[in-house]
């Protein structure tokens, strides 16, 4: 006889209650997008978002539209959501696979936060870049060394990649 | 009646004891002017029916009464002596002695007064205090009587002794076809003592004629004198005497010992011929003799049964031992038995005939034999004996020695109810009135029981071979005559199946059964006697059942006990209709008849007062004869006795005995007699044991149980249907944790016990660890005391434990530092929460229905989400902050809980604070259990705002816990344990029947309130752990899903996976009866129960 985990998740907002339906933030993420951020979730997998993050303006990513995916782990909310970019982009913090340097999504993620603060988070990273603490190396020198020939470069990744 | 009644003179206001609806003496005054019509005329023509004997148990009780009523009905026979002259006779209990000798009939009428008997039975008369009505039957049976003082010797046999020896020398003693006298007793004659030494004994006398002997000498008082036989027990000399009076020689032993004890008996008159002796006798010589049985009249005489004394000051002092009497009345079977035997006489019908005959033989043989083993052993070592688990009933028999008792109870009559009587019957309850009616007055049996005793087997007489020219009057040829095989006893009568006392038991499912029977019955009091906890609701049930001011119920329990007879006498000049019942409990009783143990000045009223009708509530409370409880209510005086309960048979035979001790359901109510004839037999696989039970039952056991059918094929009572859920649950990974590591330890602990052939050695320190398990299980906080510490080792991760351990020790500790802020937060959450109902919890999106607010930050969330995120934080070694701020670290002790009031509930009323909003610590630790019990009462109150509900726990620690949690829950609760003493646990009860509109919950120690109590008020039912039995939780859930009942009674038993408690359940299925015993703590071990033990620490 299989039941949910009573104490681990007592009030799932997100998991388990996808299989029955939409969960409330999944809902309310749906029915209101934060601007310039999209994210639906899979019919197969309620768990799994389609995400679309439209670059910042006066960033290098500015007219970019980049694809992630993201996904709730069972554990959620209580540990972080899993994000990473489909899209190309050349981004001190974000890697050539996509995984993205973001303390929210590690240590300092707290149940409190949500699918939504998180991509805004995400969006707010292109904005601001902090190369002190890369995850893509090169990237991150090229931008410490000469920032406007990064961005140039950044620009051009979302020329070719993002639009 | 009424008639009657004015004549007489007597007793002070008659008429209250004659109200017209008192059936019992209405019944007895009718038949017995028809008795006596019946009988006069038997008496010299003796004809056997079984009407005769049949109407006679309930005549008797009125000459042994010396109550009031019954003393008027002593003086209307009196005074109507002249009219009807015989009925003096006929009902007195000396009647032996008036007996008209029929000369005609009696050529060789033997039989003289015994001397014994008229002694006895007058003193049986003076014996049966005023109270006793019940069982006299054996010993008077007056009709019989008369009859077989009208049986000839009969002819039953005869037999060849081919070895018989002489104890003479010399010649014209005896010669071949010589008659001889086969004697017992030593002669007085001369020459006796020679003979007795087997010395020279030079007479030599022939004896010559065939004369038939008359055998009065033989009949001369007899051993029944237990002085006497005591000291004849020694020898079973049964001596040959030739017609002079000589005796010149013995049986051998082989044959004297039956012999023997049939002339001691009088049960045969043995007429002897030479067969073959030598001419002339040297002492040791062979003889051979033929013998020819006769049954003679005094062998039917009814067996004088004097044990079951019926001064109570002596019962219990020599339960156990056989009496000499015993010793007698089972030598005297043995004797009856081989003599059957030996004679070739076979029964004809009844016990045991259509089995195949050998059987039957050696049944006979092995239970005549087996007793005198075996009751020595017992007597020696009782203890041994009890424990003894070939005594213990499998479930299976009980059910089969109930099926007899209930096989025709369908289509028993009904009645209806006496007009003071408040409430509807259902048809199975009017059925229980009329049986419990029927049985009471005697009028008939309900169940119609005119079979054949089962007890009894039918035999003829064989004819008789004319022996030398002497021809006998046969007047009884074709007559058959009974034997019992199991008592011994012979009778010429049709041993019909009789019940012979006023009462009965009643395994009903309990109560509502007898109420009625006191409103039908006016105008004499009642002793309920019940458990301390059922006082208040004996109470309130008889009071409901009737019409207001008919009914007086005093409760006589605690300290200010009154006087009862003074309670009981100055109501009878109010108003003859009002009954009287007084209840009181078996510790009452208990300590009353303590007291008068210790000093015989000291007389308690309630062993004074001859009691109407006794009612034993849950009487499987005196099922220990020994026990104090039991002496006290044996000593109890009453005319109608009841014993109530849903187990007569709790799990061995001898639990019945106690209650046919109770009712005084003779010859069943002496131990060694229901030892002998039902324990002893069913201890060797005796299938007739479990008849003799069943015959008994039938006769006074009325059975109902909750899927019985009605004649209709309708259950008898509909109860709402019950819906039990197994709910199981998860633990949370620190419960997980805590429980593991105990867990491993004693599995190792077994291990290494089981390993070395230690466990049934170690038994109990298993128990206890299993017990500790199972503790676990309900809430840490229950097993992590300070051994603990020492004990349990937490494998990897000791900073755990300590964590857990100084959460609890806070709890304990309750107030903190940071105490001082709590007013101001309440000021400032006031003012945001009151408006603010539905606060979002940020972590999971939903209302918060317990906020918590965390103090450093003022952020809620609710309580499930912030206190498992502190938790997985814990776990991680992670220091929590505020999942909103980060403010940190944050402790889940640090958190205060924000309690709404009147957020579902419209509890306006009790709340004396007018704060909309509380706060409280959370200094609570809560567990699995708890939250699944509080989760599941808080849905209930969403779906049905008022419900009721009932939790059962089997530790009152765990109920605490309860408590704690059902009270942060702002929960109406009621708290019912065996701690609490009457008047708390009637309060306790009360107040949880008692009306409202909140949701109340009742707690309940499932030991304490498992039998018993009636909660119907309620439906739903919460078994926080489970029981060894599924039969104690049964009974517990019966508490609510019984008659009252109207509503679906919803059952949900809580289990969490992967821990003992799915064990435990594993083997309930496996064998609950052996899991029963095994686990109880009896401190004994046998393979089953370490099989079982086996499972609990097995990998499955």
């Amino acid at each position: 006889m299989a039941l949910p985990k009573m104490k681990l998740h007592p009030q799932l907002r997100s998991c388990d209650q996808l299989t029955i339906g939409c969960s409330k933030e999944t809902e309310r993420l749906v029915a209101d997008p934060a601007p310039g951020i999209s994210a639906l979730p899979h019919d197969d997998n309620l768990r799994y978002f389609d995400v679309i993050i439209e670059g910042p303006g006066g960033s290098p990513f500015q007219n970019g539209k980049f694809k992630l995916e993201l996904f709730l782990p069972e554990e959620y909310p209580m540990a972080p959501p899993k994000v990473r970019f489909l899209t190309k982009i050349y981004h001190p913090n974000i890697d050539k696979l996509g995984r993205i340097c973001l303390d929210i999504l590690k240590d300092k993620w707290s149940p409190a936060l949500q699918i939504r603060t998180v991509l805004l988070s995400v969006q707010a990273l292109l904005s601001a870049p902090n190369p002190d603490d890369p995850l893509a190396t090169d990237v991150a020198k090229h931008y410490k060394e000469n920032e406007a020939d990064a961005q140039r470069v950044s620009q051009e990744w979302t020329q070719k990649y993002a639009v | 009646m009424t008639d009657s009644n004015a004549t007489i003179p007597k007793s002070p206001p008659p008429g209250l004891f004659f109200a017209g609806s008192d059936d019992e003496d209405e019944v007895d005054d009718e038949n017995i002017p028809l008795n006596v019509e019946t009988r006069s005329p038997s008496i010299p023509t003796a004809p056997q029916t079984p009407s005769t004997s049949r109407s006679s148990p309930f005549n008797e009780p009125l000459f042994l009464d010396d109550d009031d009523d019954d003393d008027k009905n002593m003086n209307i026979y009196e005074e109507e002596d002249n009219v009807v002259p015989q009925k003096r006779q006929i009902f007195d209990n000396d009647s032996d002695i008036e007996i008209i000798e029929d000369p005609g009939l009696s050529r060789k009428k033997q039989k003289k007064i015994d001397p014994e008997e008229v002694t006895s039975s007058s003193k049986e008369k003076k014996d049966i205090s005023s109270a006793k009505e019940c069982s006299i039957s054996f010993v008077s049976d007056t009709p019989t009587s008369q009859v077989i003082d009208a049986f000839m010797p009969t002819y039953i046999g005869e037999l060849v002794v081919p070895n018989a020896w002489s104890t003479v020398s010399g010649r014209g003693y005896v010669k071949i076809n010589d008659s001889i006298h086969v004697k017992r007793e030593q002669q007085n004659y001369a020459s006796s003592d020679k003979a007795e030494a087997s010395t020279s004994s030079s007479s030599k006398k022939k004896t010559d004629g065939k004369r038939q002997i008359t055998l009065s000498n033989m009949l001369k008082p007899q051993p029944v004198k237990f002085n006497n036989s005591k000291k004849k027990k020694s020898d079973t000399i049964v001596r040959l005497v030739n017609n002079k009076g000589f005796e010149f020689g013995r049986l051998a032993t082989d044959t004297s010992w039956w012999i023997a004890k049939l002339l001691e008996n009088n049960i045969v008159e043995i007429r002897g011929v030479m067969t073959d002796c030598p001419e002339k006798l040297t002492t040791g010589a062979s003889l051979i003799v033929t013998l020819h049985m006769y049954l003679i009249a005094s062998a039917f005489k009814p067996l004088k049964r004097t044990f079951g004394n019926d001064d109570p000051v002596h019962l219990g002092f020599n339960e156990g031992l056989e009496t000499e009497e015993e010793t007698i009345l089972r030598e005297r079977k043995q004797a009856v038995v081989k003599m059957f035997e030996v004679l070739g006489l076979r029964p004809q019908a009844g016990a045991n005939v259509q089995t195949n005959e050998m059987s039957h033989e050696e049944n006979l043989q092995k239970l005549a034999k087996r007793p005198v083993r075996k009751v020595k052993e017992i007597v020696g070592d009782d203890e041994e004996i009890e424990v003894d688990d070939s005594e213990e009933l499998t479930k299976n028999e009980i059910d089969a020695i109930y099926s007899r008792a209930q096989h025709n109870d369908r289509t028993m009559a009904e009645m209806e109810p006496s007009d003071s009587f408040s409430l509807t019957l259902r048809g199975y309850q009017k059925q229980a009135l009329r049986w419990m009616h029927s049985l009471e007055t005697g009028t008939m049996d309900a169940r119609e029981a005119s079979s054949m005793h089962p007890l009894w087997n039918q035999y003829a007489f064989p004819g008789e071979p004319i022996m030398d020219g002497e021809t006998i009057d046969l007047t009884a040829e074709e007559k058959p005559f009974y034997f019992n095989p199991y008592s011994g006893e012979l009778r010429l009568d049709f041993p019909r199946a009789e019940r012979n006392c006023q009462g009965g038991i009643l395994a009903a499912f309990r109560t509502v059964n007898q109420r009625k029977q006191q409103t039908s019955q006016p105008a004499s009091a009642t002793l309920v006697v019940a458990p301390t906890s059922l006082l208040t609701q004996w109470s309130e049930e008889l009071q409901r059942s009737c019409k207001p001011g008919r009914m007086q119920v005093i409760v006589w329990h605690g300290q200010n006990r009154q006087d009862l007879e003074d309670l009981l006498e100055c109501d009878e000049d109010d108003r003859g209709n009002v009954i009287k019942v007084v209840v009181t409990s078996y510790g009452v009783l208990a300590s009353e008849h303590a007291k008068m143990d210790r000093s015989s000045k000291v007389k308690s009223p309630i062993f004074e007062i001859c009691w109407l009708r006794i009612i034993l509530d849950e009487a499987h409370a005196c099922k220990s004869r020994t026990s104090k409880t039991a002496k006290a209510v044996y000593a109890l005086n009453a005319k109608r006795r009841w014993a109530v309960t849903g187990t007569p048979i709790v799990n061995k035979l001898e639990d019945l005995f106690s209650l046919l001790k109770f009712l005084d359901f003779k010859p069943w109510s002496e131990f060694s007699f229901f030892r002998s004839f039902i324990t002893i037999p069913f201890l060797s696989r005796d299938p007739k044991a479990i008849e003799v039970v069943q015959v008994i039952l039938e006769s006074i056991l009325l059975r109902r149980e909750k899927n019985m059918r009605d004649q209709d094929g309708k259950m008898i009572v509909e109860l709402p249907p019950k819906e039990v859920i197994v709910e199981e649950l998860e633990f949370s990974p620190l419960e997980r944790k805590i429980y593991d590591s105990i867990y491993l330890s004693a599995k190792k602990d077994f291990e290494r016990l089981d390993a070395k052939g230690l466990v049934s050695k170690n038994y109990t320190h298993i128990l206890a660890m299993l017990m500790r398990l199972r503790r676990a299980v309900l809430h840490p906080s229950l097993v992590l005391g300070k051994e603990d510490e020492e004990h349990s080792t937490f494998p990897q991760d000791g900073g755990k434990k300590v964590t857990i351990n100084e959460l609890i020790e806070k709890f304990a500790d309750g107030e903190q530092a940071g105490d001082g802020n709590s007013s101001a937060f309440v000021e400032h959450f006031v003012t945001n929460l009151s408006g603010n109902d539905l606060a979002e919890c940020p972590i999971c999106f939903n209302e918060m229905e317990i906020p918590m607010v965390i103090p450093r930050c003022m952020h809620q969330f609710c309580k499930d989400c912030i206190v498992s995120y502190i938790g997985i934080c814990e776990e991680k070694r992670q220091v929590a902050n505020c999942p909103t701020c980060s403010e940190g670290p944050i402790k889940s002790t640090d958190l205060v809980e924000i309690v709404k009031k009147g957020k579902n509930q419209g509890m306006s009323s009790s709340q004396s604070s007018d704060t909309p909003v509380m706060l409280r610590k959370n200094d609570f630790q809560t567990s699995t259990k708890l939250d699944a019990l509080v989760r599941n009462l808080r849905q209930l109150r969403e779906q049905d705002p008022c419900f009721r509900a009932v939790v059962f726990s089997q530790f009152t620690s765990f109920l605490d816990l309860i408590q704690v949690a059902l009270e942060r829950e702002r929960f109406d609760q009621y708290r019912f344990d065996g701690t609490m003493d009457v008047k708390k646990k009637s309060a306790a009860v009360n107040e949880f029947k008692s009306f409202s509109r909140k949701p109340k919950v009742l707690v309940v120690s499932l030991k304490a309130g498992g039998v018993g109590l009636n909660l119907t008020n309620a439906n739903y039912v919460f078994m926080m752990d489970c029981w060894w039995n599924s039969a104690t939780e049964n009974q517990a859930i019966d508490r609510v899903h019984r008659i009252g009942q109207n509503k679906t009674v919803y059952v949900k038993h809580f289990i969490v996976s992967k821990t003992i408690e799915n064990r435990i359940l594993q083997i309930q299925k496996r064998k609950t009866a052996i899991v029963n015993e095994a686990f109880r703590g009896s401190g004994k071990a046998d393979p089953e129960s370490i099989q079982n033990l086996k499972i609990m620490f097995g990998d499955s």
